[in-house]
């Protein structure tokens, strides 16, 4: 797409004081700027490249069959596309149509694209929900079912999740994941969160702030509303993952290496024990 | 309006954005929230990617009180209103307003994802998508196949 000669033809004016600069010689020089710009703003750049080029790049490279196969799986045909979506550089209509122009192209049928088309309808509905609960994306919309008291949960997370040292491997990895990166995903996502607010017992709007302050898609209503997905704020149960579920979808990748792997994984039970363990308040779901 | 700068902010940083397409000879305008920044506390990542991403746009960059500044940016090109896209962040309706308190501002809404005739429940994606799938695969001539649960609902 030539977009950018297309829209507009007419180049930024000179620069005035305060304005800031757009020519830099590479990403560190870019970095060096921001840090000066934004001096309380933590972290280096993520390999993660913003911008219309990286964007088209990405969506060249959609495999919807594939990402319908295997997409829950950490090392799944993912399209990465989420920042870019966030940030309006790719529209709905157009990752939509990029995906309706694959089907016809790949002469595949439609159900090969069901659930990219689906993810899609996710993103529209979130931003749909946010319209309408405005800053309530806060507030728990429902009751939590988990037997515990709102009251209970922690208002701050600890340091040995801040620093990625809870001594389990797959927590640890993707808390420096996200942190380093500012991309996780989505199974990943779910299953820290989890971890936050089922395990730790903490709010889930203090794991929310932390995924924003770090995500690039970082979008409050998807965001929030997913973790109160997970802790059943805005759904019937709460979300919880047994090591086989994480071990099966992650290759096994972290509990090779974990310490906590022979003895004291906490996630290493049937879902109905850890729903006891977890939840022993909880009413029958 | 006969001379508008344009207000481009972070739901809208592509060649799709409306305002963009609409007056494509005026002035633009992309700032850096700082109170945003500051009270979330956002990582230089985001910030590193929102600013390559707006390298790429022709926008003149800034950064401190978004209304502010769009006011100045319209001062200094005589400009006589503001366009910008819809945001569904209420924060951008809070920012429009102080703009709108001292120079008109135009709203142009995007392309939307899908038309649905009539309001839906939002209470559950399910029933969302019991509207929308249909009226999204309704452009080509086969209906939809059934919709699989997703890997995390109930």
């Amino acid at each position: 797409m030539q977009w950018a000669g297309a829209l507009r033809m007419q180049s930024v004016d000179s620069l005035l004081p305060g304005d800031l600069p757009r020519q830099f010689a590479n990403r560190d020089e870019m970095a060096a700027i921001l840090r000066q710009l934004f001096p309380e703003a933590p972290g280096g750049l993520s390999p993660m490249q913003g911008g219309r080029r990286a964007a088209e790049k990405a969506l060249a490279g959609i495999d919807p069959a594939a990402y319908g196969r295997n997409r829950n799986h950490l090392g799944g045909a993912v399209t990465r596309l989420s920042p870019h979506i966030r940030h309006g550089v790719l529209s709905l209509v157009e990752v939509r149509e990029a995906v309706f122009d694959w089907l016809e192209r790949s002469k595949q049928p439609k159900a090969a694209a069901q659930k990219l088309i689906s993810e899609l309808g996710w993103r529209d509905y979130w931003q749909r929900l946010w319209r309408q609960l405005g800053d309530g994306i806060w507030r728990d919309q429902e009751p939590l079912k988990t037997g515990h008291s709102s009251a209970s949960y922690a208002a701050e997370l600890p340091a040995d999740l801040l620093s990625a040292h809870t001594g389990l491997a797959c927590m640890d990895g993707f808390a420096s994941e996200l942190i380093l990166t500012g991309w996780l995903h989505n199974h990943a996502r779910m299953w820290l969160a989890a971890y936050v607010v089922h395990w730790r017992r903490i709010q889930w709007q203090v794991g929310a702030r932390w995924f924003l302050q770090h995500l690039l898609d970082g979008d409050p209503a998807s965001n929030n509303l997913s973790w109160q997905w997970v802790a059943s704020s805005f759904s019937s149960k709460p979300y919880v993952f047994n090591r086989e579920n994480l071990e099966r979808f992650s290759s096994g990748r972290f509990c090779r290496d974990c310490a906590l792997a022979g003895a004291g994984c906490p996630f290493e039970a049937s879902y109905e024990q850890l729903q006891a363990d977890l939840f022993p308040g909880a009413g029958p779901c | 309006m006969l001379r508008p700068v344009l207000w481009i902010h972070d739901e809208a940083l592509g060649p799709t954005n409306p305002s963009l397409v609409a007056h494509r000879e005026a002035p633009a305008l992309f700032v850096f929230d700082r109170e945003l920044i500051e009270t979330q506390r956002l990582s230089l990542k985001r910030l590193g990617f929102l600013y390559e991403s707006l390298l790429e746009l022709p926008v003149t960059l800034r950064h401190g009180d978004v209304a502010q500044e769009v006011l100045s940016f319209a001062s200094r090109h005589g400009a006589d209103g503001v366009v910008t896209s819809a945001g569904v962040d209420p924060r951008f309706g809070l920012l429009r307003e102080q703009i709108a308190a001292h120079l008109p501002v135009q709203v142009l809404e995007p392309e939307p994802f899908v038309v649905l005739p009539e309001p839906v429940d939002l209470r559950r994606f399910s029933r969302y998508w019991r509207r929308a799938e249909p009226v999204l695969w309704g452009r080509g001539s086969a209906a939809a196949p059934p919709a699989p649960a997703r890997l995390w609902d109930r």
